[in-house]
């Protein structure tokens, strides 16, 4: 295979692969940064780091935690590089409080504040766990902590969330 | 109900409920199938999670990729560990040459002087850069047969370690050592095991692109090695407490 074809068979396989997993990549990225703005920026960088490492994913199957590690990486990074600190919910910008906002639903934008005031360590498993379907398991391989820890994270982190449902209720 | 679910009870199923609402863990669907209580808490907890879920999709941006330049694998294209390409031009090569020249110096000078040391370190380094191939970042484990062809029965690597995604026999001094590779946070840490590998203190280990340590364990030392910035702190904890030999 000539270098062109080569070129062109490496960028139809990278192509199907993100077409897949750009939205995961993305809001995984976003609830990983609080910031949809950075989100772009680590998202960019992970599809650069992954288009140029993609021979080491051996089959496409697992593709998706591939992927995931490679943008938790890049967040790391990116907030390493720029040393930004811990965002307060009281003082967002503009960009960071449309990401919370879901028009005509008030009780979505509440849920989704709840979330965003988690702190990483509970945020990031239920994102695994909800949105992306990790198991347990995967989740501690991907965060590098035991099962039972991911477990008591979940389980914080939605006992959390219910009180938070359950006062503004009453 | 089953055994398992008889060997639960409320609060157990409550907190796993709460932990996993698809109720995969052992025991939970024949517990609420008999507990009116504990199945109206799972419906509330899956009623939970279907907000959480509809919370967590946010809006995605269209797609836009980077520029994504053609990959050369030219055989003036060097694999740097952990699958970064980096061209280099002739005369880098020639430069990288040189270190490797006077490293080699140094380090027959430092034998000459009884150190063994610097050799352990160069071959350690000189070793990863041929082995390239093993940092990939995974999460597929290696199998329970791979690992125990590697790892020798006066050598015990326990769970604690973290995911073992690759392990070979490898020369090291001539003496065949377990290599292995596990994840990181930052991506993959090779570990070499040399039970007959003794130091007398730690060794820093610093290639292009790497950087590690070689640890004093016994009579032995491990090498822990991983992309350069990589926090290694905590995985070299975690390795001491979880490597064991007998020699």
């Amino acid at each position: 295979m000539n270098s062109s074809n080569a070129h062109l068979e490496r960028k139809r396989r990278f192509d199907s692969i993100v077409g897949v997993f750009h939205k995961d990549m993305y809001r995984y990225a976003a609830w990983l940064s609080r910031d949809p703005s950075i989100a772009e920026d680590v998202v960019q960088e992970a599809l650069l780091r992954s288009w140029k490492s993609l021979d080491a994913l051996r089959e496409d199957a697992a593709a998706k935690p591939w992927l995931m590690t490679i943008v938790r990486r890049e967040n790391a990074r990116y907030f390493e590089r720029k040393r930004l600190e811990t965002v307060d919910i009281d003082d967002l910008t503009p960009a960071q409080a449309a990401m919370l906002v879901e028009e005509d639903d008030s009780q979505l934008t509440e849920i989704r504040e709840a979330i965003y005031r988690l702190v990483d360590d509970y945020r990031e498993p239920l994102v695994l766990q909800v949105l992306m379907g990790h198991s347990t398991r995967e989740i501690a391989e991907l965060m590098g902590i035991k099962p039972g820890a991911v477990l008591t994270r979940l389980h914080r982190a939605r006992h959390k969330l219910k009180d938070v449902i359950d006062e503004a209720a009453q | 109900m089953n055994a398992a679910g008889q060997n639960m009870n409320c609060e157990d199923y409550k907190d796993a409920i709460a932990a996993d609402p698809s109720e995969s863990f052992d025991g939970g669907t024949a517990h609420a199938s008999a507990c009116v209580s504990c199945s109206s808490y799972r419906d509330e907890m899956r009623a939970l999670d279907d907000r959480i879920g509809r919370a967590l999709s946010i809006a995605v941006p269209d797609l836009k990729l980077p520029d994504l330049a053609p990959i050369d694998e030219d055989s003036n294209v060097v694999n740097l560990p952990f699958g970064r390409k980096t061209r280099l031009n002739v005369p880098t090569w020639i430069g990288i040459a040189a270190s490797f020249a006077i490293v080699a110096v140094i380090g027959a000078r430092f034998i000459g002087e009884g150190g063994e040391s610097l050799s352990l370190a160069d071959e350690v380094i000189a070793h990863l850069d041929h082995e390239r191939n093993s940092l990939r970042a995974t999460l597929t484990p290696v199998s329970e047969r791979s690992l125990s062809k590697v790892v020798s029965s006066n050598v015990a690597v326990l769970d604690g370690v973290g995911l073992i995604t690759y392990a070979r026999t490898c020369p090291i001094n001539g003496r065949p050592v377990p290599h292995l590779v596990i994840q990181g946070e930052n991506g993959p840490i090779t570990l070499l095991l040399m039970p007959e590998e003794m130091v007398d203190r730690a060794i820093p280990l610093l290639g292009e692109g790497i950087e590690g340590i070689i640890l004093p364990v016994g009579n032995g030392s491990i090498a822990i090695i991983g992309e350069r910035g990589a926090r290694l702190e905590e995985i070299e904890q975690r390795v001491l407490d979880s490597v064991r030999w007998d020699i």
